[in-house]
């Protein structure tokens, strides 16, 4: 089981830049291993963005943390 | 950089920075020799562009300009690719094949990636340069070459000659006027000129309209490292083009590795407010780069300074001076590396 507050470490990485830009990665729940997050603002309808987004804080999760399995974008 | 088909000296971007226009200039002057140059620079930071650019200033603008690249043939067929080959030479040449040097007659040679080239074909390019002619594989008629030969390495050669990797008399035959490109990290000032550069080439090519930027995109740029250089900046730029579908390139068109590698420099001074506009000390902010690699160099050489100035490809002695400057006591803990997804 992964704690919130480890998500949200690396989440708070990328946070600022994209707040910056008007959006936000929110966690909206964290289930075992797993994660829903949700895009925000700006980015949230650009289908680029989110597969970029969705692929590249999935793979900086699994690098930080060795358990960590799926991401899913809700 | 990469070179469109069609290399025009007008195309291509000098920068702001003084070390870049330096360069230049020294490009200017020597393009109207004949003398062998060396271009030392990473990966990415324009060897190929400045060999083109020295061919076409020069009075050899109307041979042929050939580029090959060293490092793309095993062993044994840089030599038939270098210096060609005669029929029957070995099984599978059925034809004569001129090398490229032959091909280059009159015009220059750029031999890129010359650091490596395997000793023993050091030897036989050694032979071809001081006598000006070449033998093709299998043949027994010497072919006299008339080439100005441009040499690209990523590598110090000198350093090389002193690990015994590269053949000192080769090395002073190519070493005449030596270029040296430094790394996108070290003229961060030019990043928004080549930013603009490459999105509008990409946006014309697509036949868009060139999108606007967000100020995060412009501090996320400012802030990466670009390890892949001028031609990492390039394609993240393509990437925008052919991915925006806003009209404003905003932090989601961007590499999460850029976006993670920005916000790992960030360090201390974090962007808690939207991205601000107002105005940066660029000297500041140099310094804080400086510190920071400073820091990555110590740290991963365990403290050994010596090892460290070589990370960082200065003298021991600059290292010295530049840890002073930044007032860094000791190697930091603070700067550890973020990973960095692709």
């Amino acid at each position: 089981m992964v704690s919130r507050e480890r998500i949200e470490a690396v989440l708070d990485r990328i946070r600022p830049l994209m707040q910056a830009d008007g959006g936000d990665i929110e966690l909206v729940s964290v289930t075992g291993n797993n994660a829903n997050v949700r895009l925000t603002g700006m980015c949230s309808g650009c289908p680029s963005a989110h597969m970029t987004l969705y692929m590249g804080v999935e793979m900086a999760l699994r690098e930080e943390i060795q358990e960590f399995e799926q991401l899913q974008v809700v | 950089m990469r070179v469109p088909t069609q290399f025009s000296v007008d195309q291509v971007v000098v920068g702001h920075s003084p070390r870049m226009r330096a360069i230049f200039d020294f490009v200017k002057v020597v393009s109207r020799s004949d003398s062998s140059v060396i271009i030392t620079g990473e990966s990415g930071t324009g060897k190929e562009v400045v060999a083109n650019m020295l061919h076409h200033q020069s009075a050899r603008r109307h041979q042929p300009f050939v580029a090959v690249s060293c490092a793309l043939f095993s062993e044994s067929l840089i030599e038939t690719e270098l210096f060609g080959h005669e029929r029957g030479a070995f099984t599978g040449a059925i034809k004569d094949k001129p090398g490229r040097f032959e091909l280059a007659q009159g015009g220059t040679l750029f031999l890129d990636d010359i650091d490596d080239v395997p000793l023993s074909m050091q030897v036989k390019l050694l032979r071809a340069l001081q006598n000006r002619e070449v033998e093709r594989v299998g043949g027994t008629r010497t072919i006299p070459v008339n080439v100005r030969i441009i040499t690209g390495t990523k590598r110090d050669l000198k350093q090389m000659v002193a690990e015994g990797k590269f053949r000192e008399d080769l090395y002073y035959r190519l070493n005449v006027l030596p270029i040296v490109l430094p790394p996108l990290r070290e003229r961060r000032e030019d990043v928004p000129l080549l930013m603009e550069h490459f999105l509008k080439r990409f946006a014309r090519e697509r036949g868009i309209e060139v999108p606007q930027v967000s100020p995060a995109v412009r501090h996320a740029f400012d802030r990466y490292r670009w390890p892949g250089n001028v031609r990492e900046l390039e394609n993240a730029c393509e990437r925008i083009i052919q991915t925006c579908s806003c009209g404003t390139a905003r932090v989601g068109c961007l590499a999460v590795s850029i976006l993670f590698g920005a916000a790992s420099a960030e360090g201390a001074s974090p962007l808690a407010q939207p991205a601000p506009v107002a105005s940066i000390s660029l000297d500041d902010r140099l310094k804080e780069v400086e510190s920071n690699l400073i820091g990555w160099a110590l740290k991963v050489a365990d403290g050994n300074k010596s090892k460290a100035a070589e990370l960082l490809n200065i003298k021991r002695s600059t290292l010295g001076d530049r840890i002073t400057r930044c007032g860094i006591a000791e190697p930091r803990s603070d700067v550890e590396s973020a990973p960095v997804p692709a």
